[in-house]
């Protein structure tokens, strides 16, 4: 059942929630891209009538084994660029178990990635700062793993939109919320040797990066030393 | 927390981990502000691995922008390769004016012209004095005529500074402010035990050991001073390529035990040094302003200086002409005055000179007049920048035309409620 349903621009955020949420309840939250059916495969069909365009003007010896082809290689080119379009993103949260971050494709292809409840450390909200802009992402502190695991690989849905799901993953993760934003010593309570470690490690060398994107920063608090 | 008054972005190639007198000001000043009841925002470059956003005390937000410096810790200048992420930054923190630092600075001068463009309110902060022979000052001069040719206030920091400033840049006097910097009288403080100065009086020399900085006066100086008065004894600290120098001087005068020579000191170390003096002696031949002396005064040192900006009251400096004869004559008349110095009272009247909350307030006002300057359009700008010179004029007004036509490009491919404005997180205790 659909609890909450906020929309902007580019994407539309769905939380869906049992009727009556008992506790155990599986929790999901999905990120959709607006029309990106449409915007995806237009902008392909332009670039390829362009190829198409270009090869005939090209190779004018031969019309028709060029224009045969040309079509053939730009329908190539479609297939394996529309195999990169990202149709949703979700969060299923399955208290006591775990969470799956799955990506859908316009394809129709879904990649997942499960992570058991006793490897999540803390999720974090974090301000990312590229060479030409700064954008909100949500992240999670892995235990034995140095980077942090992005929550939504492709997309970046807004700030509104990455609250309340940060604030389930605390709930399942057994974070305390407060602890977050108020004290000036540190962001991120500590809570075990090993995130005290892993934290130590982060804060003194925050240039890290995850498998495919480029993360270059962290929100934190900390007096200068 | 109520809305801050002003939400302020301080942008330079200068600040912390980097150290200097530049990174400090800009510290210091933030967070007086922040106490002031203000928003601050510091934009400066990665350092190293340290990229992207920090928090310093007081709820400091620091945004390390990932351009890498090229030379001198400065950004690599694009002209136009600033405008996203300045653009972006601005609207994020909704931020009000844009208070740029030091002229050598690439970062700023990029920043400020797209700020301008945007129709942000502008402040300038000159940190240093530059010549007007070499290659690099007159190219530096030009630039920083064209982004001091549309600002809305500027603050030098000196009167020696000022008048370099507004000669370099054509920039109208009565829009430059004076504001010295400050000295954090909390940190300097003067020793406990005062060291007694009837056996042996220590002067103190604490610089970079560069032909700037006086070097080679020190090593005039020194030998004469020693020669004259048996009681007295030298520390020098700091290192540079004048080291050598006084090396040479030591072995040929025998000074070994009346001159020590420590090398580079941090400036955590600073104050340890200072407390061990009687007297502080600076030989720059210029300086636009000497944090130095106030250091020394703070620690209750009496000083002898060059005339050099940023100067302290008469009976706490003694002031000489960059010439050994008349240093030497400068620290016999402080040696002569030294028994009448109470160092706990020259303490107690930087505290009141030199402040960094006067500092702020001062500033305050300085943008609460940039504010109520008005918003020119961007025809009126064009028609400032024509003035500059014959070439400059022409080639300036071209670059801000495109400057503002990749901006609108820019809001129409990412409009502004696109870019979500970031909450203001609450760090009080």
């Amino acid at each position: 059942m659909v609890s909450s349903c906020l929309s902007n621009k580019r994407y539309t955020y769905i939380h869906e929630n049992e009727n009556e949420p008992t506790r155990g309840a599986i929790d999901i939250h999905h990120v959709i891209i607006n029309g990106s059916r449409a915007t995806g495969y237009a902008r392909l069909r332009w670039l390829a009538f362009f190829l198409v365009g270009l090869a005939i003007l090209l190779g004018k010896d031969n019309p028709v084994r060029t224009l045969s082809w040309s079509c053939l290689l730009s329908g190539f080119f479609v297939m394996i660029q529309s195999r990169k379009f990202v149709k949703k993103e979700s969060v299923i949260i399955m208290p006591t178990f775990g969470i799956q971050l799955q990506t859908q494709y316009l394809s129709g292809k879904t990649v997942s990635r499960f992570i058991p409840i006793g490897k999540i450390l803390k999720p974090v909200l974090v301000e990312c700062v590229t060479p030409v802009t700064c954008y909100w992402s949500l992240s999670l502190f892995l235990r034995g793993e140095e980077q942090l695991t992005l929550v939504f690989k492709e997309l970046r849905p807004s700030l509104k939109m990455l609250v309340p799901i940060w604030k389930a993953l605390c709930a399942v993760s057994g974070t305390d919320q407060r602890e977050m934003m108020t004290e000036e010593e540190h962001v991120v309570a500590v809570e075990c040797k090993e995130y005290n470690e892993l934290y130590q490690q982060m804060w003194c060398q925050p240039n890290y990066y995850t498998s495919k994107d480029k993360i270059y920063s962290v929100t934190k608090s900390s007096k200068l030393k | 927390m109520a809305e801050p008054k002003l939400r302020v972005l301080m942008v330079s190639d200068f600040f912390f981990p980097n150290f200097g007198g530049v990174e400090n000001h800009i510290y210091y000043l933030s967070q007086c502000l922040l106490n002031l009841g203000h928003k601050v925002v510091v934009m400066t470059h990665a350092y190293g691995n340290r990229t992207g956003v920090r928090y310093m005390t007081g709820g400091l937000k620091v945004y390390y922008v990932p351009w890498r410096p090229f030379t001198m810790q400065n950004t690599f200048p694009t002209v136009y390769g600033t405008l996203p992420i300045v653009r972006t930054i601005l609207k994020r923190e909704r931020i009000t004016v844009v208070h740029g630092h030091q002229a050598f600075s690439t970062l700023c001068h990029e920043a400020l012209m797209h700020a301008r463009t945007m129709g942000y309110r502008v402040v300038f902060t000159d940190h240093s004095l530059y010549g007007f022979a070499d290659v690099g000052s007159i190219h530096m001069n030009k630039v920083l005529q064209f982004t001091l040719a549309d600002i809305d206030q500027a603050i030098c920091v000196s009167h020696t500074s000022k008048e370099n400033t507004v000669l370099r840049s054509g920039l109208a006097p009565g829009k430059v402010f004076m504001i010295p910097n400050a000295v954090d009288t909390a940190m300097f403080k003067p020793a406990d035990v005062r060291p007694s100065s009837d056996d042996v009086i220590t002067i103190v020399v604490i610089s970079r050991l560069v032909y700037r900085k006086g070097a080679d006066l020190l090593v005039e100086v020194i030998p004469e001073v020693c020669r004259l008065y048996p009681n007295v004894r030298f520390v020098v600290g700091g290192d540079g390529p004048k080291h050598v120098r006084l090396e040479e001087m030591r072995e040929k005068h025998s000074l070994q035990d009346r001159v020590e020579m420590l090398g580079a000191v941090p400036h955590s170390r600073v104050r340890s040094v200072l407390v061990t003096g009687h007297i502080f002696l600076n030989s720059s031949l210029t300086e636009a302003f000497c944090i130095a002396i106030l250091e020394a005064a703070s620690c209750g040192l009496l000083t002898v200086s060059t005339r050099v900006g940023g100067v302290l009251p008469d009976d706490m400096v003694v002031l000489a002409e960059p010439d050994p004869d008349d240093m030497v004559r400068a620290i016999e008349k402080a040696i002569s005055i030294l028994p009448s110095i109470n160092p706990e009272e020259m303490h107690n009247r930087m505290k009141k000179l030199y402040s960094w909350q006067d500092v702020a307030k001062r500033t305050e006002i300085v943008y609460d007049r940039a504010l109520k300057c008005s918003n020119r359009n961007l025809l009126e700008r064009l028609s400032r920048f024509l003035s500059c010179g014959a070439w400059a004029g022409k080639v300036f007004c071209m670059v801000m035309i495109i400057d503002y036509l990749l901006w609108r490009l820019l809001q129409l491919l990412q409009p502004d409620d696109d870019i979500e404005e970031a909450p203001d997180i609450n760090f009080c205790n």
